[in-house]
């Protein structure tokens, strides 16, 4: 069977198929084979017990002593097929009595056995001289009122000839079922699976170019239906996220083109003008804080990728909210400071489980979207932070809100500004600028704590970012700082 | 003239890139480094066997031979040579890599070139950063290291400490630029390379400049655009 393996399902379906039932029919064969034999043998030891007292009744002593069979009884026309009984009876002494003539002679059974045929028809076996198995019985029975042994028996004979036959007969018709039972099986197989061969040559078929192909559905109730559904939303969602890496794509070349072009034509210009030291210098400096910049946004994207690549509970500590909400707010303590910007903190609840997750990470999300809130936060405004608890699916929540006293987000922006790259089309001209990247790189780490980040759009002024961070409640490794 | 030039020092470049490699060799020389350049794995090997240089700034992706190849057998051999890998790997699993095979330090491309002469300098001093004296001065401002103070002409300077810090590492590179990229690494100790923030050192700079050079005639800290910052002694 090993080298059929590599064959298709459906050769290895029929296989199967032919297998289990050969297996099944042979057991079953056996079966009926058995049973057949022992109750034809039952028939057989019935018989002779019926004819064993039919010959009872004929059976005489004539004038000389010698005991004989009726011969009236050959005459009747049912009974010539009794012609092939074979018999002897023996006085209890061992004498034989009489011999018929089918035993041409021989003995049937050897010498008498003590209590033979005494209480029953002690049913046996016997082989007579030719090797003829002989299904034997005896009967003790007064003749004239002298008690005989009589051995009555049948050949087994046409008994296993009419077995070896049925065997043969068998073993002809199998192997033809079997081969019939194997094509029909293969070609049952081959239908059922044929959508199957479709769906691979479509599926085949869709590349790059045309992701929005789709698999056919004949019946989508089925198994390959079901697979079909299946392996259709695997590409909606590839096509999905391969549109998302082309804009993606396209948005980070033009990110890093402008620079490029700012630090392109700055060059190119200086080196046409005679100009003077100080406007090279002018020029160089400018090349270079594009140079920065392109920089950034190289390291942004490199960023992105790590957090887009960040396995779950890889590098994970246990470390508490507000605490690091104070670590960022004292980075950026100077900015605060220097714009006049009170922050308020306020707990609606009891904070004190602590958030397990990759704290660097965590702290690269935290501190874009603080240091976003500080940027657009107006001098003297109030910047809220609000730390609660929520329950959602059953789980519970740490939400933080931000809640600045800026511009806010331009209607129909609330979603798009976590978008890469992404500048309002409203506030461009007072906003500073950024590499764009700073809120999509805290959705990101957001989304793969399996946390939630949003803007909530109800908010009177300015702009509030809630984020919902979910909490561990068992297993926590051990609180970092504790 | 600065202190540096004084400093004995003989660097050995080895980058692949002609224009990088132009940048490195000129930059250094300008500095007063003894400089040789090696474009090959095989050059390096050569250079560093026939005269040992104290300082190899090593470029890790090389033709022929890998840049860590290179380290592995300096460490192997013992030589007394420091190893300043750079690079554009610059995942932290390649620091790590870097490190571990017996790099001194690690720069990662695109880098600041005061970065790099920072870093060169600080590799080149032998010893342990020679122990600060008790006190500090340029022009005339002092700086007192074990009380934290600070005073100009007399004139008491009250300074946070993250002020004090950002003063005393402008001191410690007096004359050179200091560039933000060091300033978030080795003032505000910022480990991630993404970290925005830039603004965060502008408006800390601002305000130690008027607290140390708004109130005097003399100014002593300079914003170098698309460089960043340099505590210059004043002409005389």
């Amino acid at each position: 069977m090993k080298h059929l393996r590599s064959t298709n399902i459906r050769t290895r379906l029929a296989l199967w198929f032919v297998a289990i039932l050969a297996s099944i029919l042979v057991i079953y064969i056996s079966a009926v084979f058995v049973f057949q034999y022992v109750l034809l043998e039952r028939q057989i030891f019935h018989d002779e017990i019926q004819d064993v007292e039919t010959v009872e009744g004929l059976l005489y002593f004539n004038q000389s002593g010698s005991l004989q069979l009726e011969e009236k009884y050959h005459t009747h026309q049912q009974s010539r097929l009794l012609e092939d009984r074979l018999m002897e009876v023996r006085d209890l002494a061992g004498n034989v009595l009489y011999r018929a003539d089918t035993l041409k002679g021989e003995t049937l059974g050897g010498s008498s056995l003590p209590d033979e045929g005494v209480h029953s028809y002690n049913e046996r076996s016997t082989m007579l001289a030719d090797g003829t198995r002989v299904l034997l019985i005896s009967h003790i029975h007064p003749v004239q009122g002298k008690p005989v042994l009589i051995r009555l028996g049948y050949s087994m004979a046409p008994l296993h000839d009419r077995m070896a036959r049925f065997f043969l007969l068998l073993l002809l018709a199998t192997p033809v079922a079997l081969i019939a039972a194997g094509f029909i099986s293969y070609s049952v197989a081959r239908r059922a699976l044929r959508p199957l061969a479709s769906m691979a040559l479509r599926a085949e078929q869709i590349t790059v170019t045309n992701l929005h192909d789709r698999i056919v559905i004949e019946n989508p109730d089925d198994e390959l239906g079901h697979m079909a559904r299946v392996l259709n939303h695997l590409l909606e969602r590839l096509q999905q996220a391969f549109a998302q890496l082309q804009r993606f794509t396209a948005d980070a070349a033009h990110e890093l083109r402008t620079p490029l072009a700012s630090i392109r034509s700055t060059g190119e210009l200086t080196l046409q003008q005679n100009g003077s030291d100080s406007s090279y210098r002018e020029a160089i400096s400018g090349m270079l804080e594009e140079a920065v910049r392109l920089n950034q946004t190289i390291d942004g994207l490199l960023l992105l990728s790590k957090a887009e690549a960040v396995q779950a509970d890889n590098g994970s500590t246990s470390f508490f909210l507000p605490e690091l909400v104070h670590e960022i707010l004292a980075l950026l303590e100077v900015l605060i400071e220097e714009r006049q910007i009170t922050v308020l903190e306020e707990r609606e609840n009891a904070f004190h489980q602590p958030l397990v997750a990759d704290r660097s990470l965590m702290r690269v999300a935290l501190l874009n979207v603080l240091h976003n809130a500080v940027k657009f936060s107006p001098d003297r405004s109030i910047l809220r932070i609000l730390y609660g608890n929520i329950e959602r699916e059953g789980h519970i929540f740490h939400r933080i809100s931000i809640h600045d006293g800026g511009p806010g987000i331009a209607p129909g922006e609330h979603l798009r500004v976590f978008d890469r790259f992404f500048t309002s089309a409203v506030h461009q001209a007072t906003a500073p600028r950024g590499s764009g990247l700073g809120l999509s790189i805290a959705r990101l780490i957001i989304d793969r704590n399996g946390g939630r980040i949003y803007f909530e759009e109800n908010v009177v002024s300015g702009a509030k970012c809630c984020i919902e961070l979910p909490i561990l409640t068992d297993s926590l490794p051990k609180i970092e700082g504790a | 003239m600065h202190a540096m030039s004084s400093m004995p020092g003989h660097i050995l470049v080895v980058e692949d890139d002609r224009r990088m490699a132009d940048t490195l060799v000129s930059g250094l020389t300008n500095k007063g480094y003894q400089v040789t350049l090696a474009r090959t794995g095989e050059e390096a090997f050569f250079v560093i066997h026939s005269t040992q240089p104290d300082l190899v700034l090593l470029d890790l992706t090389l033709p022929q031979r890998g840049g860590l190849e290179i380290l592995a057998q300096i460490r192997a051999e013992r030589l007394p040579t420091r190893v300043l890998i750079l690079t554009s790997h610059n995942s932290v699993d390649d620091r790590v890599t870097g490190l571990n095979s017996g790099a001194d330090d690690y720069l990662g491309k695109p880098f600041s070139f005061p970065e790099l002469l920072a870093r060169v300098s600080s590799l080149l001093r032998r010893l342990p950063s020679a122990p600060r004296s008790s006190s500090l001065q340029i022009a005339d401002v002092h700086i007192d290291t074990k009380a934290h103070l600070v005073n100009r002409s007399g004139t008491p300077i009250d300074l946070t400490p993250r002020e004090y810090d950002l003063l005393l590492y402008l001191l410690e590179h007096r004359n050179q630029a200091v560039s933000r990229e060091m300033l978030a690494k080795d003032v505000w100790h910022e480990t991630s390379r993404f970290t925005p923030i830039d603004n965060v050192i502008d408006v800390q700079m601002a305000r130690l400049r008027r607290k140390v050079d708004d109130p005097f005639p003399t100014k002593l800290i300079h914003t170098l655009r698309g460089v960043g910052f340099i505590l210059r002694e004043p002409e005389q």
